[in-house]
């Protein structure tokens, strides 16, 4: 599903990451555990194809990421690849539904899948935003600087999983939440994951959250570029 | 149109800064236009002010000077020329028509011109319009004076009203040729030109002002002195002969008064109410003339008609007082003499072919009888609008900055909101956007910010112009013709929204980088 193959990037000359190889199923909810400077950043702009790598090779759903072109890998994202931030995730001057949506400007199989699920995509976000566990109705018309920042990683969910990408990658979602909300939002994520058949990646610094995965990594076990990331 | 969709709201999202955009380049867009518009008013206005006169004949001179004395009525007047050049120069066969001009008194600071009443039939400005009158109706009498609409306005003129003009410019005190009053026959509708701030009146009123009739009050049941002065103007002037002649009838007819009676049949009426008034005998000397002389049949006419009004109107004496019943004793010297000046300041000319203008010109500017300059007036004005071309520059620069600096406020605005919007590019660029997108952001939405501006702007424009237009015309006599953007306003503002794309490249090659450099990572 995921293959990284003597995959090297290098910023101004420093190597940041150096993986010999990295395989994840599909399916898979693959933790990677790394503080902030272990190169997860990159790893995660080099999974989206945002930057390119040196040398080595990126393959995602069997496509060599390197023989696309940049605008190439971009729709690729757009189709395939969901994306949880660790915070501000959502555009401050779109409302809630709009923000949820968003994806379906720029990629027609998302949009095509979504409405393959609901009659359009309000009821859509509507659907997605009751399975992560906002079942106000009112809430699509909000303007997204209304909500809590629980409320708003949960949108930034609903965000990720419309129109059933293969691929969800979270990059520290929960940091900025409290422990209930934690757990909760962890849980209906991985439920709905699960539904959708959908491969999780979820990069953490908080190794307490390991427990809930299968499948776990330590990034600086298998990143041997050891050059400290200065994030 | 998704990116088109998330700029718009992108943008009112940072509602103060963008209305503050806004608001600095539809100022700026309506300032440029605006000069623009001025600039071609001013110009059409200027150009109007004479038209269908094919040359304006002066004194041998600067033409840009006959020009502004002669149409503006702007500067010195003290270029004369011989009114014997005029009757020359109106005899010529290729001449269709010639007004004699003459200046150098004033109202209350508005100009004085002295001409004759085919002035009114052949000046003509704009399209070859002919001056209107407003109300009242243009007289033939000697005092009567027609007054531009801007002077009837400022000095709250009505027909009928007495007026006192002033030797020279005003500016010496004490210079009032009281001794001829004149009453306003007529106010002119506005032309929108510098006649709109002139007074009309007759050649021979103005000759009459400045013979130093002063030293004869009283002179006239003597005579005697009266007679001796005026045989100057006899031997230089065959046709102060003919005056002269119709003078010396009017003694015979004084001595044997009673007599004639038979002779004024038309003024029967008249004299009755006024056997007592010495200024009966100007009226008759008037009419002796008439009879003598066929080119003074028409005012023969008027005046018969005059009598006829007298007739209906025997108890409405006071209408009439401003101009038949109290002249003043100069005024009926005057009547009598009927002098025409010896010098004039121009002659308008109309010829009767186009063709002949510039044989004309030559003609005139190789006169014998003096030296003269000739001009043709379009020619002459265009000229002269070079003088205020610098100033045009100056303007078109100093207009073109503003829009430059309501275009780089736009830029830093832009610029400034950057940082901030880098995590919004983030987020963007996860959900698919490409870094085109993003510049496609930066680049719509200053193009944006830009067309309403520039629509802003013009509806600005037209709202101040509308606003302008009545007291521009009323108080400084600038009709402002409210038009369609020309195509050079369409070009100007092209430019305009090119220039604010193009200066939106620089925010846009920035975001462009940056959205490629910070990848997924949404900075704080």
């Amino acid at each position: 599903m995921i293959n990284l193959t003597d995959l090297s990037f290098a910023w101004n000359k420093q190597p940041i990451i150096d993986i010999k190889e990295l395989t994840i199923k599909k399916g898979e909810h693959l933790f990677i555990e790394g503080p902030s400077g272990s190169g997860k950043s990159t790893l995660l702009s080099l999974l989206a194809g945002v930057i390119t790598p040196q040398s080595g090779d990126i393959s995602i759903l069997e496509q060599p990421l390197n023989l696309l072109t940049a605008s190439q890998k971009d729709t690729f994202r757009a189709n395939h690849i969901g994306f949880i931030f660790q915070q501000f995730n959502l555009l401050p001057y779109l409302n809630v539904l709009d923000n949820i949506t968003l994806p379906c400007s720029f990629s027609g199989i998302r949009k095509h899948k979504a409405l393959s699920q609901s009659k359009n995509l309000e009821s859509e976000a509507i659907r997605l935003l009751n399975a992560l566990g906002l079942d106000d109705p009112e809430l699509l018309q909000r303007s997204v600087n209304e909500l809590s920042v629980g409320q708003q990683q949960r949108v930034a969910a609903a965000r990720a999983m419309l129109g059933s990408p293969e691929i969800i990658i979270a990059d520290e979602p929960t940091s900025a939440l409290d422990s209930d909300n934690r757990e909760s939002f962890i849980k209906v994520l991985f439920d709905e994951c699960q539904k959708a058949d959908i491969t999780l990646i979820f990069v953490s610094h908080d190794t307490s959250l390991k427990t809930h995965f299968k499948h776990s990594l330590k990034l600086q076990e298998i990143n041997q570029a050891t050059i400290k990331e200065a994030v | 149109m998704a990116i088109l969709s998330l700029a718009f709201k992108s943008l009112l999202n940072r509602k103060l800064t963008f209305f503050i955009t806004l608001f600095s380049i539809a100022i700026s867009v309506t300032l440029l236009l605006g000069v623009q518009t001025l600039k071609t008013e001013t110009k059409t206005s200027f150009m109007k002010s004479i038209s269908g006169t094919d040359l304006i004949i002066g004194s041998r001179g600067a033409s840009s000077q006959l020009l502004l004395s002669s149409v503006f009525h702007i500067g010195s007047s003290t270029n004369t020329i011989k009114y014997e050049t005029y009757q020359d120069i109106e005899k010529l066969p290729a001449v269709e028509w010639a007004v004699p001009i003459s200046m150098g008194d004033s109202h209350k600071g508005y100009t004085v011109i002295a001409t004759n009443l085919s002035f009114f039939d052949h000046f003509s400005y704009a399209n070859k319009q002919n001056l209107t009158v407003q109300s009242g109706s243009i007289d033939d009498d000697m005092f009567a004076v027609a007054i531009g609409a801007d002077v009837a306005q400022k000095l709250d003129y009505h027909v009928g009203d007495r007026i006192i003009v002033t030797h020279g410019g005003g500016e010496i005190e004490g210079h009032d040729h009281d001794n001829i009053p004149f009453f306003v026959s007529a106010i002119l509708s506005p032309s929108f030109t510098a006649i709109d701030q002139t007074l009309i009146i007759s050649l021979e009123a103005m000759e009459a002002m400045h013979t130093e009739t002063h030293d004869h009050l009283g002179a006239l049941p003597g005579e005697t002195l009266l007679d001796s002065d005026h045989h100057e103007h006899h031997d230089e002037h065959d046709e102060d002969h003919e005056q002269h002649a119709a003078h010396d009838k009017h003694d015979e007819h004084h001595d044997e008064h009673d007599e004639d009676h038979e002779q004024h049949t038309a003024h029967d009426k008249h004299d009755e109410h006024h056997d007592e008034h010495d200024e009966d005998h100007a009226q008759h000397a008037a009419h002796d003339k008439h009879d003598e002389h066929d080119e003074d049949h028409e005012q023969h006419a008027a005046h018969d008609k005059h009598d006829e009004h007298h007739d209906e109107h025997d108890e409405s004496h006071e209408q009439h007082a401003a101009h038949e019943h109290e002249d003043t004793q100069d005024q009926r010297i005057a009547r009598l003499l009927k002098l025409k000046p010896e010098n004039i300041n121009a002659i308008f000319v109309g010829l009767t072919s186009r063709h002949a203008v510039l044989g004309m010109q030559s003609y005139v500017n190789n006169f014998q009888g003096e030296p003269l300059t000739a001009i043709i007036p379009a020619v002459a004005l265009q000229e002269l609008w070079q003088f205020f071309s610098l100033a045009e520059s100056a303007l078109n620069i100093v207009t073109t900055f503003v829009v430059l600096v309501g275009l780089l406020g736009m830029l830093s605005i832009i610029l400034m909101s950057l940082n901030e919007r880098r995590r919004e590019m983030a987020v963007l660029r996860s959900v698919g956007a490409r870094p085109s997108h993003i510049f496609g952001l930066i680049i719509g939405e200053a193009g944006f910010v830009c067309l309403t501006g520039i629509l802003l702007g013009v509806i600005l424009l037209y709202a101040v112009l509308l606003i302008l237009q009545t007291p521009l015309a009323n108080y400084y006599g600038f009709y402002l013709d409210i038009n369609m953007l020309t195509s050079n306003d369409l070009f100007i503002l092209l430019t305009i929204q090119c220039s604010a794309l193009l200066i939106a490249l620089i925010p846009g090659a920035l975001i462009y980088k940056y959205s490629l450099s910070d990848g997924m990572n949404i900075k704080f």
